[in-house]
């Protein structure tokens, strides 16, 4: 009777539920014109990171500034042409007021000592114009430290030009300049940009594209899906509104609520794509099959049996994906998280549309000629297949038990290989030139990542001085860590320009606060004095040490702060703040970890909590969430196997795959249920639910797994593997809900299984 | 760092009293008596430099300067007096006219002479926001001028004179493109130099006040304030003695004698 009234609500109310739906939907539309999007993964970090409030602080002592840097490559970089091209860069770089400081061969210093006297110099006075020149200028760079390694490479093939922008222009702008500075001065080099304004400008557009590729091509895709499942206009165009409604609810609350559309935001539609529909099918292929089989009822009554058939599974296969992908929420980034919360109420909003919308709009329509079947081949090649493996599994469960549990073991052996990105490099294709850019820079200057380390404490203390030269020399010891840079440093070089070879003070810190303090004096009044407060600040109470380094992996990032802890970690006087971008994104980086972890097992336990109350049996929640564990860690397994890893877009794989994974084992272990309810033995009622609920699951398996392939035409390779992921974990929980499930259930024969509904 | 930077400041400093008509004259002429028509002569002073970085925070230097000119040498002698740490660093210049000048340093806390060499031309002088070489008595053949107009500045009518770098050499020497001056038109007091970087954006801008008649009828500015708008750096030169002469003997501007 509770039920009748329900589906009759439904139609009685079927104008206000129209109504109400499409001005929830309009109000939406609205909303869209006013989303931005921000490529800025830095910006979306929480105040709280350590790594972020010292870079904070370290800015505002040293000024907010933030590198790109200009690899140039020929046969020989001192070629007179080449070098009129560095040149001509940067000195034009150089005379821009959107740049703290330009470093190159051409601004470099050189210190140094020659007949009693101490010359501090540019690099390069006059470009060499013969070949003894040449080598002349190639033996001088040879001997200077703040050369040599640092603007051109050892070969003499690639040159570096360092810009500190100080972040007054917008990224587009800032890029456009840069890029055509370089077409200003033309010539055969090769040449190379890197750095994060670069990223964002390249990341922003391509967010932009991305949603123009994606989304129509998703939506032909569905509409496609649709139209080959049913044949029928109106049986297409519901859950396909239903589809269009829910990305633009989903969407437009991004900026309701003051939100901006990140590279994660990406995924969104398209999860949208893949999911929303799954309520209103279930309608859609029941008013066919009511419509084939009873064609003496009417569309009002049709719509009510729907109701009242459809309504339990399926708010219970939605409320489930809403808890997985609610699990994001627990992410400590906060794109992950805004995706948690939009596309979960994305979700609720098409299940209340499949479950009010569509059979609202149903009742009023006119019923369509009974639909014939349209499977076909399809139909026998899944009835065929999904007979086979019930025959299987109901013949030889353990075999089947033992074969996953060998599959498991080898997948997750894995895990063994399993990398956590230590950055966000390759959020942009492997042979851009912002990556190669990296890879010569890391090959031929030490590295391209940036650590900055602020000391405080008397700049002009020899001890202090000494504790630097101490650190600096454990770092450059590391084979990660290609240069330190400190006053340390500089304060060495000018004592080899100021004393002889063989006197004790060369090449050393002096003993004294005094001479120290005239050796700084000296380099101010022989060079920019800004040049001296890249290491020091204006009233001498912190020093900076940069560190420069390359890293395949967070542990090498971790053994340089380690080594910094053993020098400075006791030093209460000396405090030591490590900041700057390469220890933010790795702080990014084990934060994704980390909230990977928090929402894998949030999702999980919702979900054993979600399964237990459904079916009434705690053992229902524990045996239920198996598929799922199974094919989270061989996920996991895989992506340590194929060398994938884990970072800011493929952590939100698990919530999502746990989510919609979940789906097939309720309707797995609804089916079983209901065919023992019937009277039937287990591998009878195993098989009928193979071939029954079996071909649905897959079916609808099948089109989830369409909608995320989409995301392979996206520009960002991390979305690409994302692609690649989620369809092997819903693959996996389609098999272990297909075939694990029917077999453990056979071998355990749960009791829960066996209760009456 | 070389002596005719030094002596360039004290062109800046000491500004001859030209009087007359000039209506008639144009922007060359009037340029060459503002910067051209004095002579340096013996000195000795004490100033204090004070450089602000962009947030308004001050470091504080006092130093004294002895200038003297013998035969075919000029010598100077700069000894930094505050603050403690670098006080008795000194930087002793000889320029000869037909060939390089030669600098050494002391540096007591070393005791130690060291003789130094510095080609560089537009590098900032003693660490402050004045560039050697906008402090560079300017060569006038080097810049194209034009009148821009008339301004009133503080009270007084002022020429609006610009000199533009006629060569590209010129320019990367000098670091600038061109600089616009407010010449007084009675006095041919210089107040204000706004400099012009190599894309022709104004960077930096140069006060000169306080200016002060000497016994031998010249004036003598004794402040300088150079505000650096890329940077929002600002430095003054503040002279708090002055005394036109030096009696110093030459024996005091040897190598030999500055860790005595």
């Amino acid at each position: 009777m509770f039920k009748f009234k329900k589906s009759m609500f439904v139609v009685r109310y079927r104008w206000w539920i129209i109504i109400a739906t499409i001005l929830i939907v309009l109000l939406s539309v609205v909303r869209l014109f006013q989303i931005k999007t921000n490529p800025d993964l830095w910006s979306y970090l929480p105040d709280t990171m350590l790594s972020r409030q010292n870079s904070k602080q370290i800015d505002e002592v040293f000024g907010d500034a933030e590198p790109l840097l200009i690899v140039i490559g020929n046969d020989d970089v001192l070629h007179a042409e080449t070098l009129k091209r560095i040149r001509g860069i940067s000195e034009t770089f150089e005379a821009d007021s959107r740049f703290n400081y330009v470093f190159s061969l051409f601004q470099a210093k050189n210190i140094r000592s020659e007949e009693g006297y101490m010359l501090v110099d540019p690099v390069i006075t006059d470009i060499p114009q013969t070949a003894e020149e040449r080598e002349s200028l190639r033996a001088d760079i040879r001997t200077n430290e703040l050369a040599y390694g640092l603007v051109v490479s050892e070969d003499f093939k690639t040159a570096l030009i360092i810009l500190s922008s100080n972040k007054s222009a917008p990224d587009g702008e800032l890029m456009s300049f840069v890029h055509q500075t370089i077409a200003d001065y033309p010539g055969p080099e090769e040449i190379y940009v890197t750095g994060q304004p670069f990223l964002r400008e390249d990341v922003n557009k391509n967010i932009s594209r991305d949603l123009i590729v994606l989304l129509p091509v998703g939506l032909l895709l569905m509409f496609i899906t649709l139209w080959l499942s049913f044949r029928e206009l109106k049986a297409v165009f519901l859950p396909f509104s239903v589809v269009v409604f829910s990305i633009i609810v989903c969407v437009g609350l991004i900026p309701l609520f003051g939100w901006e559309l990140s590279i994660i935001g990406v995924l969104i539609p398209i999860m949208m794509i893949a999911i929303a529909n799954n309520y209103g099918v279930y309608f859609i292929a029941r008013y066919q099959d009511m419509n084939a089989n009873e064609p003496h009822l009417s569309m009002r009554r049709i719509v009510q049996y729907s109701v009242e058939y459809l309504t339990k599974p399926v708010v219970f296969c939605g409320l489930t994906t809403i808890v997985g992908v609610l699990g994001l929420v627990t992410h400590l980034v906060l794109p992950a998280r805004q995706m948690g919360v939009v596309t979960s109420i994305g979700i609720a909003f098409a299940l209340l549309a499949s479950l009010l919308f569509v059979p609202a709009v149903m009742s009023l329509m006119k019923k369509g000629k009974p639909h014939k079947d349209l499977t076909g081949e399809a139909n026998h090649f899944f009835s065929r297949l999904l007979t086979g493996v019930g025959k299987i599994i109901t013949k030889r469960p353990k075999l089947v038990l033992g074969f996953f549990g060998m599959f498991f073991t080898i997948c997750t052996l894995g895990l063994f290989f399993f990398k956590v990105a230590p950055d966000n490099n390759k959020v942009l294709p492997d042979k851009h030139q912002f990556n190669e850019a990296i890879r010569i820079v890391d090959r031929d200057f030490g590295g391209s990542k940036m650590l900055n380390v602020m000391i405080e404490g008397d700049a002009k203390d020899p001890e202090l001085l000494n504790k630097l030269v101490e650190c600096e020399e454990k770092l450059t010891a590391l084979p990660q860590v290609g240069s330190v840079t400190s006053l340390a440093t500089v304060v060495i070089e000018i004592s080899k320009a100021m004393n002889d070879p063989n006197s004790e003070a060369y090449g050393k810190i002096p003993e004294s606060r005094e001479a120290v303090a005239q050796y700084i004096e000296l380099y101010s009044m022989s060079s920019d004095p800004e040049d001296i407060e890249r290491f020091v600040d204006f009233d001498y109470t912190n020093l900076l040490m940069t560190i420069q380094f390359k890293a395949d992996k967070i542990a090498d990032i971790d053994e340089v702060l380690d080594n910094l802890q053993t020098v400075f970690g006791d030093d209460s006087l000396n405090q030591y703040k490590p900041g700057g971008y390469a220890l933010v994104e790795k702080e990014l980086s084990e934060s994704v970890v980390t909230g990977q972890n928090y929402s894998l097992i949030f999702a999980f336990f919702a979900i054993i909590i979600l399964l237990a109350i459904i079916f009434r049996s705690i053992p229902a929640g524990l045996i239920g969430s198996i598929p799922l564990a199974f094919a989270v860690f061989c996920t996991f397994g895989l992506m340590g196997w194929l060398g994938i890893e884990l970072n800011i877009v493929t952590a939100l794989l698990s919530s999502i795959s746990i989510g919609l994974g979940v789906d097939f084992t309720i309707h797995i272990f609804w089916r079983i249920k209901w065919e023992l309810a019937l009277g039937k033995d287990y591998p009878e009622a195993i098989k009928n639910t193979l071939i029954t609920i079996g071909r649905g699951i897959t079916i609808n398996a099948f089109s989830v797994m369409m909608g995320f392939a989409v995301l392979f035409l996206s520009a960002f390779p991390l979305i690409r593997s994302f692609a690649f992921l989620i369809i092997i974990s819903l693959f996996l929980c389609l098999i272990c809900a297909l075939v694990f499930i029917p077999a453990l259930s056979l071998v355990l024969k749960p009791k829960f299984l066996e209760k009456s509904f | 760092m070389k002596l005719n930077h030094f002596i360039a400041i004290l062109v800046l400093f000491f500004v001859p009293v030209t009087y007359g008509t000039v209506a008639a004259q144009d922007a060359e002429a009037i340029s060459e008596k503002a910067m051209n028509a004095i002579k340096i002569q013996d000195m000795e002073m004490v100033s204090t430099i004070n450089i602000y970085d962009a947030k308004g925070n001050v470091r504080t230097r006092q130093i004294s300067m002895a200038s003297r000119k013998f035969a075919e040498c000029t010598k100077m002698m700069i000894r930094f007096l505050a603050p403690a740490d670098v006080k008795g660093t000194t930087l002793l210049v000889h320029d000869y006219e037909d060939k390089e000048d030669n600098q050494w340093i002391y540096m007591p806390a070393l005791r130690n002479v060291r003789r130094i060499v510095s080609t560089e031309k537009a590098k900032n002088f003693m660490g402050s926001e004045f560039t050697n070489a906008d402090m560079s008595k300017p060569n006038l053949k080097d810049y194209d001028y034009k009148i821009l107009g008339e301004e009133v500045y503080e009270g007084k009518n002022c020429w609006k004179v610009e000199a533009v770098c006629k060569t590209d050499k010129i320019r990367q020497e000098n670091g600038f493109n061109k600089r616009v001056s407010l010449i007084d038109k009675n006095l041919y007091l210089c107040y204000k130099i706004e400099y012009y970087d190599l894309s022709d954006t104004m960077y930096r801008t140069q006060y000169i006040s306080d200016y002060r008649k000497l016994e031998d009828g010249n004036y003598f500015a004794y402040k300088m304030t150079m505000e650096n708008l890329k940077n929002g750096r600002k430095s003054e030169m503040i002279v708090d003695k002055f005394q036109l002469g030096s009696k110093l003997p030459e024996s005091i501007f040897s190598p030999s004698m500055l860790d005595k």
